[in-house]
């Protein structure tokens, strides 16, 4: 199968995907009731749309194609006001975080879908394993070959989007010591991590060509790389946050985004280079395991400095950007959360407060839910 | 005693004669332990009923439950007759308790604000207890009963046995919407019941009432509710300071038992329902003490100890005595149960969110039926006799309704769960 041509759409344009976590209202535990959910939420009201994932204590929501802060916010409000109700219906809680603190993964069952149970006999336990959380944003670009030079581009900011979104410090029932433990389960899987350096659609194409040759890719979807182009909507898709705890900090991870991508669309201050992805791993690794007190190794000039004052420098970069975009409440939120931390160190937090972990997981549903 | 309008001569046996030959070599050594402590002749069946339940799940995958209760059932005066009803009357209090604990766990499991989140549930709980009462009054009415009796076993066959339905989740582990909603329906169709019952004069209209009884009627059920609900919410309290002071993992099952002694107890002697208590006390509890409340299954191993004798002896207490007389009786009050029922959760299932298939899993699962009626008859559980001009016959038919569904009852309830809508799994086989 041939890769598609790239649809054109119209430049930062913003979608958010959401994958959720349904949760028994006695223990809060993970619990299999997708089904449920969905015919409940079957006449909802908005553009936005919600689907199954891969294990069925998974849920998955997208919203339409947006373009500001406000309505983005807006819309995740909506969406989250209806499916609390819905939930609560239904009798369960639904809740953010890139991992359960405590389910076990041989416990969750597959969605029965072509696709799922596809994975599921390909992968074996990695796709019960795979029950992660993650926001994925959509933003649009014109053609192929700005897709793949704005995927490279971003690459060296990739710390940054783990390290604000990082939710996961829990997986069963002990705290791993890193701010993403979820990104560990998504590079188990053999095709993540990042995309080749190629900076034209046509070139990119000739290596999916191979790939597809040797059977080991049958689409796009096979690859589960950090950043992906998608070329039937005519996006590039980052995929390495963790569902945030709260849908205002998803918008605001979404247009900080938008607006870097802006910033490096517009002034262009460096060109990307396969020599960037020579630090790659390691500035990934420090904002897994350290969140926000990471630090990061400059792919061009060899700094080191801390992932929180790269942030910084960052936004007040972006902030022009951000200003004709409309979306400077979300660069406040994100300054905000580099002081109060990220949502893994309100995790923490809560947990010396109240030792259950089931306490905790249900204060995370409560701060998700209206 | 269950069965008060016992036959003038005993029924012909319903077994061939060389089972009679069988039953009457044990009957013997039986009769001698028996002379030498009555105690024991229960203990031996438990025993019994061990083993037979054992065997019955490694070989058939059938619920243990389900061993227990045949075992009392084949030993009960129904079958062989190896021991008589009177014999379990030193276990009473035990048994009292076992039920009083399955009844505290199902109020910890019980989320009362999901009555508020989602009004087609409280309304469809409320229509099932209903439309299966009213269905039963109907079809006994139709084929002959007096209407007053009618009404006293149309009250009882509203409710679901809340001890089956407990017990059976608790060996299965079932997760999802429809064992969900199980242990809320059957616990509010037995609060239901129990009011019902209370208000059975008034409701029957046995003879004229005047505006001052029934309105002390009223007010005794109101009260009785009332104080239950109150005693409720202090245990409730109680478990919670309690709970704090002494937190450590190993005296909290003990603890609970206590609590669940004194509060059977106290409701008891005060003249309270029991089961509203106890319920109400574990909703307390749960939302009080939130994820500090860990309840054991059965509350240890003593609950599950005493629960075994307390299935085993609702099937010492099966009859089927006049059964060839009352048959259409008994089969109405089946059907017309399971109709109802059924009507009132197809009904409300769309709105509130359940598909036909859990619908139907739903309908099945409720169907086990409540002991209340073997209480109220039997004396037990601190109901004195609530039912004085209540027809013999039409009691007698409702208990062996009772009978039925209760020696099925597991089977009512766990097939559904695990075939219809895949909420509980099968039991890894035991390697030995």
């Amino acid at each position: 199968m041939a890769l598609e041509t790239f649809t054109a759409s119209q430049p930062l344009t913003l979608g958010v995907e959401l994958e959720l976590q349904l949760l028994d209202t006695h223990d809060f535990d993970l619990t299999p009731r997708a089904e449920d959910l969905l015919r409940e939420l079957t006449n909802h009201s908005g553009e936005w749309d919600v689907k199954p994932e891969i294990t069925r204590s998974m849920i998955e929501i997208g919203t339409s194609i947006q373009r500001a802060f406000t309505p983005l916010r807006d819309e995740l409000r909506d969406l989250r006001s209806q499916m609390s109700r819905a939930a609560r219906k239904v009798n369960i809680a639904i809740s953010g975080g890139g991992t359960h603190p405590y389910q076990h993964w041989s416990e969750q069952r597959i969605f029965p879908t072509e696709r799922f149970r596809y994975i599921s006999e390909l992968y074996g336990y990695l796709a019960k394993q795979f029950t992660v959380f993650g926001q994925h944003v959509h933003v649009g670009v014109p053609n192929g070959d700005e897709a793949l030079w704005l995927l490279h581009a971003l690459s060296r900011y990739v710390p940054h989007f783990i390290a604000l979104a990082a939710s996961s410090p829990y997986v069963q029932g002990v705290d791993t010591g890193f701010h993403s433990a979820r990104l560990n389960s998504v590079f188990a899987f053999p095709l993540s991590g990042r995309a080749p350096f190629v900076l034209t659609w046509e070139g990119f194409g000739q290596f999916f060509d191979k790939m597809t040759s040797t059977g080991v890719v049958q689409s796009m979807k096979d690859f589960y790389w950090d950043i992906r182009p998608k070329p039937e909507y005519g996006t590039i898709e980052l995929r390495v946050c963790d569902t945030p705890l709260q849908v205002d900090k998803a918008a605001a991870l979404a247009c900080y985004l938008q607006s870097l991508c802006r910033y490096l669309r517009e002034e262009r201050p460096f060109e990307p280079a396969e020599d960037d992805y020579l630090v790659y791993t390691f500035n990934r690794f420090q904002a897994c395991r350290f969140g926000l007190d990471g630090e990061i190794v400059d792919p061009k000039s060899k700094q080191r400095s801390k992932l929180r004052d790269d942030i910084i420098r960052t936004l007040a970069r972006i902030e022009p950007h951000a200003l004709d975009l409309q979306g400077l409440d979300a660069c406040n939120l994100i300054r905000e959360s580099l002081t109060d931390g990220n949502d893994a160190t309100w995790l923490r937090r809560q947990r010396r407060e109240h030792p259950p972990m089931a306490a905790l997981v249900e204060a995370a549903a409560a701060r998700w839910m209206t | 005693m269950p069965g008060a309008s016992a036959a003038a001569h005993p029924e012909p046996p319903l077994y061939p004669q060389i089972v009679d030959w069988f039953v009457t070599l044990l009957r013997a050594p039986l009769a001698g332990l028996r002379g030498a402590d009555p105690v024991l002749g229960l203990a031996v069946v438990v025993l019994a009923a061990l083993v037979l339940a054992s065997l019955l799940h490694r070989r058939l995958r059938l619920p243990r439950l389900l061993g227990y209760l045949l075992v009392g059932a084949i030993a009960s005066p129904a079958a062989l007759g190896l021991l008589q009803r009177t014999d379990i009357d030193p276990w009473k209090p035990l048994i009292d308790l076992a039920v009083a604990a399955l009844v505290f766990e199902l109020g910890t499991r019980l989320r009362p604000r999901w009555l508020l989140d989602n009004r087609w549930l409280a309304a469809s709980s409320a229509l099932e207890a209903i439309a299966a009462g009213v269905a039963v009054w109907l079809a006994l009415v139709a084929l002959g009963a007096p209407k007053a009796s009618a009404a006293a076993a149309a009250a009882c066959a509203a409710a679901t046995s809340p001890v089956i339905t407990m017990a059976t989740f608790l060996e299965a582990r079932p997760r999802g919407q429809v064992a969900e909603r199980l242990l809320m329906l059957s616990a509010i169709n037995c609060v239901l019941a129990i009011l019902a019952i209370k208000l059975w004069p008034v409701l029957a209209h046995t003879r004229v009432l005047s505006a001052p009884e029934s309105l002390t009627l009223l007010a005794n059920a109101g009260a009785v509710i009332f104080g239950s609900l109150l005693l409720g919410l202090a245990c409730g309290v109680l478990l919670d300071r309690l709970g704090r002071l002494h937190d450590e993992a190993a005296t909290m099952p003990v603890l609970q038992l206590a609590l669940v002694i004194v509060a059977a107890l106290l409701a008891t002697a005060w003249g309270l329902s029991p089961f509203v208590a106890l319920l109400v006390a574990g909703m307390t509890a749960r939302s009080r003490m939130r994820h500090r409340l860990t309840v054991q299954p059965y509350l240890g191993s003593a609950g599950a100890a005493l629960t075994v004798m307390l299935f085993v002896s609702f099937g010492l207490l099966s009859t089927v005595e006049d059964w060839r007389a009352l048959w259409p009786w008994v089969l109405a009050i089946v059907l017309a149960r399971l109709i109802g029922k059924g009507a009132a959760i197809f009904a409300t299932a769309r709105p509130s969110g359940l598909s036909w298939r859990q619908a139907a899993a739903l309908t099945l699962a409720l169907q086990p039926m409540s002991s209340l009626s073997v209480m109220l008859v039997a004396d037990s559980f601190g109901w004195r006799t609530q039912l004085p001009g209540a027809e013999p016959a039409v009691i007698q038919a409702l208990l062996i309704a009772t009978t039925l569904m209760q020696l099925s009852g597991p089977l009512w309830t766990l097939w559904p769960l695990k075939r219809l809508v895949g909420e509980a799994v099968d039991d890894e086989p035991h390697e030995r």
